[in-house]
């Protein structure tokens, strides 16, 4: 009887502890692999199954609204211990790119633990195809993305990574990168947290996509930029107003480029209006 | 020698103990169910967690039967009616161990198909990107069987010299995570990182790195989990210092056993 009286509270209890309690204390790389004797693989991968599981349950909470902000820096470091416990874990560089590069802009970690993933995972396609994209879009470094996409086509047998980064050297062509990106990922993502995180930022991006299709044939017939999206369906060139997942506002700015007052994160759509990136 | 040996592995089989600890093996059927919840490498953790399971009840069985199997023996007085008879104690001490050695390789025999199977469904629900190696995997297996009967000769050399079951079931354990670790400390001592320490450490990190059994060496969960190629010299190198590393303990246990005094 005691022990049922006990289990609720106990329960409620563990399930409301700070964050860094729940993801707990990560030792020393080099200390785990020590002690972890025989076991370090199976240790690295519980310890990404960990943040998995932790970023799983924050996940449903952001989509409901309760936000609740993730402790980013603890997820990093657990993550960036487990490859050092067992290099070859793709779940990890996997989740380090969905995570990192999207929500908290890290892309420059990403890219080192990717560039380090690659130095083992020498077979697999994705680590360079990941890389060639952060480089392309987020950090408009072209010729390096050039070079990763070239190795991600070789290792994949695919030209349309081969040609992803010449196809898209200019800044009109970011959307149709993203839209790329997103859609090989959608496809061969099993991650239910993961997947609709993906699905939610593609139809964003299709959104954005239109409005961009739309504000270029606006510039075409009228040999200006549109002003404003009122503009777009004023003319009828938007059927109309576009809507954005993530629960923010479409607008134009003065140089015609979208943005979106959510940033494409939940629970941002204030007067904060930002380029989508 | 034949008959102990036979006796020792009679024994175990009758012992719950020994059964108790199989029961793990019913952990296996849970294995494709977790790896499921991977992302992006479904078939790579099923064998990670199969691999690690094998490994783990091997390590049990090995600890606890390599350090009580001899003890027992001598603290019930088994022994003294035994080597009454016209054996020696060496034959005595190494029929004690290839009935131990014998029941470890039975168990894994036992494990490797449960083990398989677990990955084997794994691998067909969500197919992996390079295809399992399963010549590799059993080697892999093979590998931790032959750590752990390393590991019970170790056991087996400490219980030749102690009066309590303390030193060879603690020896053993400490002797497995040292033995786990020393390449990577030989490693750091050899490193540039490593400047800064004293000459002193470094030699006797050295010895230390020499004298324990170097369990790492047999860990190829890396290679059986990734499809990774088997170095052909370095598989022949293990199997080599295995065989030298079983034959030193033992010529030593003997020579401790034959040595001891009984009263």
């Amino acid at each position: 009887m005691a022990f049922v009286l006990v289990m609720a509270p106990l329960s409620r209890h563990l399930h409301d502890r700070p964050l860094f309690e729940r993801l707990g204390h990560v030792p020393q790389p080099e200390v785990l692999k020590a002690v972890s004797a025989d076991q370090a693989q199976a240790v690295g991968a519980a310890m990404v199954m960990k943040v998995m599981i932790y970023f799983g349950g924050l996940s449903d909470e952001t989509m409901n609204r309760q936000k609740t902000p993730p402790d980013y820096p603890a997820m990093y470091r657990v993550i960036s211990g487990a490859v050092k416990l067992d290099p070859y874990n793709m779940d990890a560089y996997y989740f380090a790119q969905a995570v990192l590069v999207w929500d908290v802009r890290k892309v420059d970690l990403a890219n080192d633990l990717l560039d380090y993933g690659m130095k083992y995972r020498t077979w697999d396609w994705y680590l360079p195809f990941f890389a060639g994209f952060n480089n392309a879009y987020f950090l408009k470094d072209y010729v390096k993305a050039a070079e990763y996409y070239r190795s991600a086509g070789e290792l994949s047998g695919s030209n349309l990574y081969k040609s992803l980064a010449g196809r898209y050297l200019q800044e009109s062509g970011r959307t149709g990168l993203a839209i790329v990106y997103l859609s090989t990922l959608v496809k061969s993502e099993k991650n239910e947290a993961i997947r609709k995180s993906y699905e939610v930022r593609l139809k964003a991006y299709r959104v954005v996509q239109i409005i961009e299709q739309a504000r270029d044939l606006f510039q075409v017939n009228h040999g200006r930029l549109p002003s404003t999206i009122d503009e777009l369906i004023q003319e009828r060139f938007l059927s109309a107003v576009p809507v954005d997942p993530y629960g923010g506002r479409f607008s134009l700015s003065p140089k015609g480029e979208v943005r979106t007052s959510s940033n494409f994160v939940f629970g941002r759509a204030k007067n904060d209006e930002r380029k989508p990136e | 020698m034949y008959v102990i040996a036979l006796t020792t592995l009679r024994g175990y089989l009758r012992d719950k103990i020994a059964w108790s600890v199989l029961l793990v093996a019913i952990l296996f059927c849970g294995v494709p169910f977790t790896a499921s919840l991977s992302m992006r490498q479904v078939t790579e953790l099923s064998l990670t967690l199969s691999l690690s399971l094998v490994s783990f009840v091997l390590l049990v069985l090995s600890v606890f039967f390599g350090g009580t199997s001899l003890w027992k023996d001598i603290e019930r007085r088994y022994t003294f009616s035994v080597i009454s008879l016209p054996i020696s104690r060496s034959k005595y001490l190494l029929g004690k161990f290839f009935g131990t050695a014998a029941f470890l390789t039975l168990i894994t025999l036992f494990l490797i198909p449960v083990a398989l199977a677990a990955v084997y469904v794994a691998s067909h629900i969500n197919p992996p990107d390079r295809p399992v190696l399963w010549a590799t995997v059993l080697i892999c297996i093979g590998f931790d069987l032959m750590k752990y009967i390393l590991l019970v000769a170790c056991a087996f050399l400490f219980s030749t010299v102690s009066t309590s079951f303390f030193l060879p079931i603690f020896g053993a354990i400490l002797t497995f995570f040292a033995g786990s670790m020393s390449q990577q400390v030989f490693d750091y001592i050899h490193s540039d990182a490593a400047r800064a320490l004293s000459p002193t450490t470094k030699l006797v990190a050295t010895f230390v790195y020499y004298v324990i059994p170097n369990f790492s060496a047999f860990n190829l969960n890396l290679n059986a989990v990734y499809a990774l190629p088997l170095s052909l010299q370095g598989v022949l190198l293990t199997a080599s210092y295995f065989v030298a590393g079983v034959s030193l303990l033992l010529a030593l246990a003997c020579l401790l056993f034959n040595r001891r005094e009984m009263n």
